[in-house]
């Protein structure tokens, strides 16, 4: 019993409206849908924060989110952060300068967590934001030099 | 993650909601954050023929006071509660457990209704209500009914919710002037359901206790309320706290991947102590 619905999203200031499937997650509908590829299938429990994107500007995991219920959103997804003429925003020159990834796989997904959090406006610590991230995991490992990028960029200190 | 497809039906109101549900007779879901339906669906473990999204349904979310209680609408996600001034004001005991509840993206999309009516016996928030004494609000669109916190579980994941019913609010008594309380939790990383989590209201004065309320999730088919140990606790000094919860006898874990049955007894006995003399210490700073 398939059911096609139309959806209309702002990904990243552009409108898209497509007719897919009800039972389509957030994030199939990004990458399989819409061929915005950047958010990453994960764990599918909203455990591991791969697909993190940032609806009406608050992060869900997009794989636990029905794109049918997020109608008329405004999404923001990695590729969404950089300027028009290719230029990184604040926090992917930090996590470039601090060598913030590893295999890349967790980078979009964190950088829309850190995203919202560097967006709260309050001086973020190392434990904070080690905090505040335990929902997204790297599975290199890598976190030492993206808690060093986040604080670089909210204030935080270096160590 | 192959999903077998579904139809998603849209209710305005809870009338609709319920009139849909009962259409479907049984092979509908309700969603509204989908923040545990949907990890269950993404693995598997249920494909339902439709799901009906009961999150724009107006007038069901946000936090009021009303007659020494706190009115609490079932959509209200976790995030909202979390910085609630109401809540941290009156039920300090319920900010702190939906404070564990998943990660920050649970919390934005994840309701209140949503984790009650789910059931799961080791989550934050059936544990805190079922301590608190609330009270569930549920409705069929025709008739709504009352159900005690305590009442509404019945075992892993089932609740005495009738498949046309709805959750659609939760009155949370204000914690009494000069009450104390506790929350505490151990789980294998934060954000993950609890392995044992317990919590606490007490009444002290001089150092003893005068009356109290100690409940447990993680160890049973469903949240429990230490009974006994609560009858034992009146008129006791907070000195003997430990003496009297004892081994925790009124519980049955079971070993699992998180922990065994023996740990989970062991977490039991420390937690239930740990939350007691917490809220004995809150009580006590609070006169």
């Amino acid at each position: 019993m398939t059911q096609d619905i139309t959806v209309t999203l702002t990904v990243n200031g552009r409108t898209v409206t497509r007719a897919a499937g009800a039972h389509l997650s957030l994030l199939r509908w990004l990458r399989d849908v819409a061929d915005v590829t950047d958010p990453k299938y994960g764990c599918g429990e909203g455990v591991c924060g791969a697909c993190t994107v940032l609806v009406d500007g608050e992060p869900v995991s997009s794989c636990i989110v029905l794109a049918a219920q997020v109608d008329a959103a405004e999404v923001t997804t990695v590729a969404g952060l950089a300027g028009a003429d290719g230029v990184l925003d604040g926090l992917q020159q930090a996590f470039l300068e601090h060598g913030a990834a590893q295999c890349g796989f967790c980078t979009p997904g964190m950088l829309m967590a850190a995203t919202e959090l560097v967006s709260r406006g309050v001086r973020l610590d190392r434990d904070t934001i080690r905090g505040e991230l335990h929902g997204n995991l790297c599975r290199c490992t890598g976190y030492q030099a993206i808690v060093d990028a986040i604080a670089s960029v909210a204030g935080g200190e270096r160590g | 993650m192959f999903v077998k497809p579904f139809r998603y039906e849209r209710a305005s109101s809870v009338t609709e909601a319920c009139a849909l549900l009962r259409e479907y007779d049984g092979e509908a879901k309700v969603i509204a954050g989908g923040q545990s339906l949907l990890p269950m669906i993404n693995l598997g473990l249920v494909d339902p023929s439709a799901v009906v999204d009961i999150s724009r349904i107006a007038g069901l979310d946000g936090v009021a006071e009303r007659n020494g209680s706190l009115d609490v609408g079932a959509l209200t996600r976790h995030r909202a509660l979390e910085g609630d001034a109401l809540v941290a004001r009156h039920q300090p005991l319920l900010a702190e457990a939906v404070r564990s509840v998943g990660n920050t993206r649970v919390r934005n999309r994840g309701t209140l209704g949503g984790s009650l009516a789910h059931g799961d016996p080791a989550a934050e928030l059936p544990l805190a209500m079922t301590v608190l004494e609330a009270e569930y609000e549920v409705s069929n669109g025709n008739a709504t009914r009352t159900i005690a916190a305590g009442e509404f579980p019945l075992t892993y994941f089932t609740t005495q919710l009738a498949e046309d019913e709805l959750l659609t609010g939760v009155r949370v008594p204000k914690l009494p002037a000069g009450w104390g309380w506790g929350f505490h939790e151990v789980s294998r990383r934060p954000g993950d359901f609890a392995v044992v989590a317990a919590a606490a209201v007490v009444r002290c004065r001089g150092g003893a206790i005068e009356d109290a309320r100690v409940g447990l999730a993680g160890v049973s088919e469903r949240p429990v309320r230490l009974t006994s140990v609560e009858a034992a606790l009146a008129g006791v000094p907070v000195s003997q706290i430990e003496d009297v919860v004892g081994e925790v006898d009124a519980i049955e874990p079971i070993t699992d991947t998180m922990a065994s049955a023996g740990y989970r007894r062991r977490l039991a006995r420390v937690l239930a102590r740990r939350v007691l003399a917490d809220a004995c210490q809150r009580s006590e700073g609070a006169d």
